[in-house]
């Protein structure tokens, strides 16, 4: 056998990793780190002292396996969903999330196919850089070198000696079953993906010298945060070659790292996933629109609405470094061919997303008036000012709205063809002069009815069954017209910088709750920064409270219980 | 020859126009009337029993854009028909079966009514078949439009490459109509249907066009006033982008489009003026080529029908909705009108029952225009395309096509 380990961590670090290479910027010369590391790293011992589990979500997973063995490899399969919490982030619920047999069956599935796709004849000269001496024989020596790192990726650590031995043991094991080397390295590497170290990010602790007797994460946890956190991706060589450096648990060291990821082109995929996360952007899968009421709703309009909403917040927040408040009332967005009819505007290129700027006091400012938004929050046939208001209030200015009770009448609001009741303005004036049902409207449908000069896909009116639309609305005591005045009103309002300030922080922490101190100076230090993300991203990852454990941890380390231990009574 | 009614800028027209101001309030008062008269199956009506063709007069039309750029997809191009039981007293162009048998005694015609000798009809010497050499046979002359009336335009006036022959009058009463390929093919099945009140170029026109094989746009740039303008550039071309429909079929205004870059000599760049509320290009030379396919690059069966049409106008009345209806009017080269059916060779013979023969020799007879100098004799013949387009966005060329990924 003849082993080339270190072209090997070249290549996995340059070539299906090039994506991560953040190196560039220099912060913490991982292109040397690439080159250099040990190529199969192992830890003594595993890791103690677990203070919390996160499933990685589909795009997490996607990413990770795009980003170590490169996006040519094909993800296809369903993910079983992770629980939202109510008023909260995926990201918290991803703590809570168990995974079901059937859930289960479908990581196998997958798992299955990447790891054939790996090993297959087209990639596996990528990562297989030694020869088998039989390639029908077991070689421990070189499944050991190959899935050594690969493990180290996956699992976002070291893989213990003791892990190295079961899976090099594991594909030796196959080979006589699969009469092949290669195939018993897909088994081995299955095993990987549908191991709970691969797909539950676990949270590992250590003694925080500044608080005695506390606990702050360790380094390797640290370097899963920050990727997750900033690249929705997992760590890579960089990344763990400072944790394996103890780099991360040094205030100054963590600081350029994390400013270095912000920096880095990924930061954009990082925001995307935030985004997605804090606008709930999964029920677009749920969203449908009667094909009668609005014609220009197509599969195309739906499968360009969240994009569309990504872009722009992105472009502004990313690309040109803008004020988060200014992401409802820029006049920037990109189009489609497909988008163009829905907003009535010309759209010059025929494949692809081109800029697109409307005019000056345009209502169509800002991320809210988007036809994506604007559709997501309507019901199939028809606009919902009380749906818009509540998402505004409770996605964008963290203020949960209840229920409704579970005996509404909403046949007054339902009726949109009573010519008694033109407007939705009219129809729920009528809905809510019961006393059970207004408390909730005053809080939510002023600021909804503002935007009522938008259709249920998002599509510009003026008139509704005839009748001109008022968008006067308000936000508490302020005043405002249309979706422009919304998106000046919402800009201003200083409860929306303090929501993104703590929904990063509880994305960042996975926990539905952030110290009110936390995110009073992270807030600070966001206006002091002229609120772009990169600063509340990097303030977040960078704060070391957001590291702090609270609570103690586990007292012993997690120990793998076999169903036959169960059954003679060994713990 | 009839004499063509001028309007009082020199262009010949089929639409009302204010010099006729009192037939052009007879006809407005007499519209619902007429409209009633001809669902009911009488007198002339246009497709679909609306006024589809003549244009509706220029009612309350709206400001145009402050930068005169305005933007069209064609949604119908049909030939415009007139469902008059008097256009067709000899009946529909026969099959191929149907004329075969009438060249036999009648006892022997209704012998071989089921027999399949027919078929030898359609092939002559050396392999030809009627459709793919109908000048190698002689064939009569098909069932012609006997009726004096007929949508189209006035295309003959101070030309002098012209042959004689009967102008129309349409419905509305525009004398000097030429429109000698309606004559011509106005009486088959194709064009007016087994019941005479339908029309098979309208519903496959209108596939064409739905399925986005072909998609032709319309832009216009310095457009001052919807009302009158004596200064309008007109872009009427190909695009190979389909159009927006919705789940009934329906097209939907404000979609984009870009001018095709595949067939540069199908970019027409034209001359207009808007008199009235109407658009009227001067004569020029309009080519259009209709690409026949689904695939991306609609090369499927590729460019099977011509529209290459000189002496060519279109006509286009603004309407308050903000569409554009009216006509296009040429003369077009005799055997571009049959050209689909002479490359479907013997199948459009056997199966479609087309005597192509004879419909290039009702076609040759009938031509009126573009005359050869040489031998005098008029090798195109007149022909109009009703054209109804709504609002779209246009790219001109150049254009890139793929923007961001």
């Amino acid at each position: 056998m003849s082993l080339k380990m270190k072209t090997f961590a070249l290549g996995m670090a340059a070539v299906p990793l090039a994506g991560l290479a953040y190196v560039a910027a220099g912060a913490i010369h991982a292109d040397a780190a690439a080159v250099t590391a040990p190529p199969a790293p192992t830890l003594a011992a595993p890791l103690d002292n677990v203070v919390g589990l996160r499933r990685l979500t589909e795009s997490q997973y996607r990413n990770t396996i795009a980003d170590i063995f490169g996006p040519d490899v094909v993800v296809s399969g369903r993910f079983e969903p992770i629980v939202r919490p109510e008023h909260g982030l995926i990201a918290a619920g991803a703590r809570e999330a168990s995974l079901s047999p059937a859930g289960l069956e479908q990581y196998d599935a997958m798992a299955r196919n990447i790891a054939g796709q790996v090993f297959g004849e087209a990639h596996r000269g990528q990562f297989v850089r030694c020869t088998p001496a039989d390639p029908k024989q077991a070689d421990a020596a070189c499944a050991s070198a190959v899935l050594t790192p690969i493990g180290r990726y996956l699992f976002r650590r070291p893989l213990t000696t003791e892990e190295q031995a079961f899976y090099v043991k594991l594909a030796g094991d196959t080979v006589g079953n699969t009469g092949s080397f290669y195939k018993s390295l897909e088994l081995a590497l299955a095993a990987m993906l549908t191991s709970p170290k691969f797909l539950y990010v676990i949270e590992t602790a250590e003694p925080d010298p500044a608080r005695p007797g506390q606990m702050r994460l360790d380094n390797y946890s640290r370097a899963s945060r920050l990727a997750l956190l900033l690249w929705d991706s997992a760590p890579n060589e960089a990344l763990l070659t400072a944790a394996a450096q103890g780099r991360l648990t040094d205030q100054a060291q963590l600081q350029t790292t994390a400013a270095a990821m912000v920096r880095s082109e990924r930061f954009e995929q990082g925001v995307r996933a935030f985004f997605s996360d804090m606008l709930l952007f999964e029920k677009f899968g749920e969203l449908s629109k009667d094909p009668i009421v609005y014609p220009y709703f197509n599969t195309e309009v739906f499968n360009t609405l969240p994009e569309q909403m990504l872009r722009t917040i992105t472009d502004h927040l990313v690309t040109r470094g803008g004020d988060y408040r200014q992401l409802f009332t820029t006049n920037r967005t990109f189009m489609t061919r497909a988008l163009g009819p829905v907003y009535q505007v010309q759209v010059k290129h025929s494949y692809g997303w081109e800029p697109y700027e409307f005019a000056p006091g345009d209502d169509r400012a800002g991320l809210l008036g988007q036809a994506g938004f604007l559709a997501l929050y309507s019901h199939s046939g028809r606009s919902s000012p009380t749906l818009r208001g509540r998402a505004i209030r409770e996605l964008l200015m963290c203020q949960p709205v209840p229920n409704p009770p579970g005996n509404v009448n909403f046949t007054a609001v339902q009726d949109t063809t009573n010519k008694a009741m033109p407007t939705a303005r009219i129809r729920l004036d009528a809905h809510s002069t019961d006393a059970v049902c207004s408390g909730c409207h005053k809080i939510t449908d002023p600021i909804g009815l503002s935007l009522e000069r938008f259709d249920g896909i998002g599509a510009f009116r003026t008139t509704e069954n005839g009748a001109a639309i008022d968008t006067d609305g308000a936000i508490g005591a302020a005043r405002f017209q249309g979706a422009e005045g919304l998106g000046r009103t919402l800009a201003a309002d200083p409860q929306t910088t303090q929501c993104v300030t703590t929904r990063a922080i509880e994305y960042a922490t996975g926990r539905n709750e952030a110290a009110d101190s936390l995110v009073e100076g992270i807030e600070k230090g966001f206006a002091a920064d002229k609120y772009t993300i990169r600063s509340l991203f990097l303030r977040v990852a960078t704060a070391p409270e957001a590291y702090q454990v609270p609570g103690k941890p586990l007292d012993d380390a997690v120990k793998h219980v076999t169903m036959a231990a169960i059954r003679q009574g060994r713990p | 020859m009839t004499r063509p009614d001028h309007n009082h800028h020199g262009v010949e027209t089929a639409m009302p126009q204010p010099k006729n101001r009192a037939r052009l309030i007879r006809t407005l008062c007499l519209a619902p009337l007429a409209a009633g008269a001809a669902l009911a199956g009488a007198g002339p009506m246009a497709p679909g029993g609306s006024r589809a063709v003549a244009e509706t007069a220029p009612q309350a039309l709206p400001a145009p854009p402050a930068n005169g750029v305005m933007g069209f997809v064609v949604e119908s191009f049909p030939p415009p028909v007139i469902f008059d039981k008097a256009a067709c007293p000899d009946g529909p162009v026969l099959r191929l079966r149907d004329a075969y048998l009438t060249t036999l005694p009648p006892a022997e015609a209704a012998r071989l009514r089921l027999d399949r000798r027919w078929q030898a009809y359609a092939f002559g010497p050396n392999g030809s078949n009627v459709c793919t050499n109908p000048d190698m046979f002689d064939r009569p002359v098909q069932h012609t439009v006997r009726s004096p009336n007929a949508w189209g335009l006035n295309l003959s006036q101070g030309l002098d490459d012209t042959c004689p022959h009967e102008q129309f009058t349409t419905p509305t009463g525009e004398k000097g109509i030429d429109n000698q390929e309606y004559r011509a093919m106005g009486c088959t099945l194709e064009w007016r249907g087994v019941d005479g009140v339908s029309n098979d170029q309208a519903t496959g026109m209108r596939q064409f066009h739905v399925s986005g094989e072909w998609t032709q746009v319309i832009l216009l740039r310095g457009v001052d006033s919807l009302q009158n303008d004596p200064d309008v550039e007109v872009v009427y071309a190909n695009t190979p982008d389909r159009p927006v429909l919705d789940t009934q079929g329906k097209w939907l205004r404000g979609a984009s489009f870009t001018v095709s870059d595949t067939f540069p000599r199908e970019r027409n760049v034209l001359h207009g003026r808007i008199v009235d509320g109407v658009l009227t290009t001067d004569p020029a030379d309009i080519k259009l080529v209709a690409t026949w396919g689904q695939s991306a690059q609609r090369d499927l069966r590729g460019p099977r029908s011509k529209f290459d049409y000189r002496h060519a106008r279109l006509r286009l009345a603004f309407q308050p909705d903000g569409s554009l209806k009216g006509m296009l009017g040429g003369y077009r080269p005799v055997a571009d009108v049959i050209i689909s059916g002479m490359l479907g060779g013997a199948g459009t013979a056997l199966v479609a029952g087309h005597d192509c023969a004879s419909e290039m020799k009702t076609l040759e007879t009938l031509a009126d225009g573009l005359k050869n100098p040489k031998t005098g004799k008029c090798e195109g013949i007149s022909g109009a395309q009703q054209i109804n387009a709504i609002p779209a966005f246009v790219t001109d060329l150049p254009a890139p096509r793929t923007a961001a990924r």
